[in-house]
């Protein structure tokens, strides 16, 4: 055994992990080299100061911070729920509500401050009115044989009530098996 | 063999049923099915287990005691993470662990490190030499000083296995979950460490 090798071997040693063979073969290191020794107490000392080094220890109102911390994070987390589900702070609710009354409160005072451009509005509606009208009355009607749309149309005997009667119906004669 | 201890300890939800003991890993899976109490049960287990391993990571109590706090928090935030294909245990020190690697990355940045810190307090101790008059108080105080700057002096892959073995006490296949790294890198880890520490702490003797 070489000194590499005794080093690697020190923890295992002390701890009293080594395998039969090795141990011996450790052990006749050690008889050879007093220097070696030297080491190993060393190594255990060092041990022992650092097994009985204080022990720190939480303070005694760490449950009590801890348990304060938790409680505060979780009504933040809920804050921030019930504001996933809002518009601008508002409920759905109250932002259709408050927007009704934007749009109602819009419309009245146009009606109050501006009545003429409704009445203009209005006046157009009864102008198209009046036109639509106009194109109904039998007075200013095209008669009907001087219209070649019209005498072409009556030509077509596609749709004639002749034809119509002329169509098989096959409803009533098709029948399946099971039915 | 050192072992971790904490799977054994009794804990009863029902004081009427005292003999019933839970597991850390039953604990964990009533906390996930609800139970507010397990948690409080397991704080109480892990508290100062945690805090006394950060310590020997940050050297400042008020500041392991915040990232005790946080990986606490931490826990109960994240109690669905958990799987039982590893040790509560082993999980709630990773946790730590990174929290206070976090913090120390931090302090880097802010370029205040506690190993100045320390080496500056090991400075002021090593001025003056150990009389034989001095009273034994004082001088296990200075030993402890010096013990624990010589832990703080080590390369950060050292400082966690021998902290998590030599304080912290738990077993070599414990530490290499929390670690990361395969059973004979922690064992090898731990005993250059071990002999780092002889060299560094050799005048003590």
């Amino acid at each position: 055994m070489n000194r590499y090798q005794f080093e690697d071997l020190i923890s295992e040693y002390i701890e009293n992990e080594l395998p039969l063979s090795k141990r011996k073969e450790f052990e006749l290191y050690l008889n050879e080299n007093p220097e070696a020794v030297s080491v190993i107490e060393s190594v255990k000392l060092n041990l022992k100061k650092i097994g009985s080094l204080p022990k720190v220890k939480a303070s005694s109102d760490f449950n009590e911070k801890l348990f304060r911390r938790i409680k505060s994070n979780s009504s933040d987390l809920l804050n921030t729920e019930s504001s996933k589900h809002s518009i601008f702070g508002f409920t759905p609710i109250h932002a259709s509500m408050l927007t009704g009354l934007v749009i109602a409160f819009v419309f009245i005072s146009i009606q109050l401050f501006y009545p003429q451009s409704i009445s203009r509005v209005s006046g157009n509606d009864n102008f198209v009115a009046k036109e639509t009208s106009d194109l109904t009355d039998p007075s200013l009607q095209v008669p009907k044989e001087l219209n070649p749309d019209i005498v072409e149309a009556q030509k077509d005997s596609t749709n004639s009530p002749l034809k119509a009667k002329q169509k098989k119906d096959f409803s009533k004669k098709i029948h399946l098996v099971n039915d | 063999m050192k072992q971790n201890s904490s799977n054994l300890l009794g804990f009863s939800l029902d004081k009427s049923q005292s003999t019933f003991i839970y597991t850390d890993e039953q604990l964990i899976a009533r906390f996930q099915s609800g139970d507010e109490q397990a948690f409080t049960e397991l704080v109480k287990r892990y508290r100062d287990r945690l805090t006394n391993f950060v310590y020997q990571f940050l050297g400042d109590l008020e500041q392991a005691e915040d990232v005790v706090q946080d990986t606490m928090f931490k826990l109960y935030e994240k109690k669905h993470y958990y799987r039982e294909i590893a040790k509560f245990s082993t999980w709630i020190y990773t946790i730590a662990r990174n929290l206070a690697n976090t913090e120390l990355r931090k302090r880097k940045r802010r370029k205040t490190t506690l190993l100045s810190q320390m080496t500056r307090d090991e400075r002021d101790y090593e001025i003056p030499a150990i009389q034989s008059d001095v009273g034994q108080a004082i001088q296990s105080e200075y030993v402890e000083k010096r013990i624990q700057a010589a832990i703080k002096e080590l390369p950060e892959h050292f400082k966690t296995v021998i902290i998590l073995r030599d304080i912290q006490e738990l077993s070599y296949d414990d530490i290499s979950n929390i670690v990361g790294v395969p059973l004979g890198t922690v064992k090898s880890r731990i005993n250059r460490a071990r002999l780092q520490l002889q060299a560094d702490l050799n005048d003590l003797r």
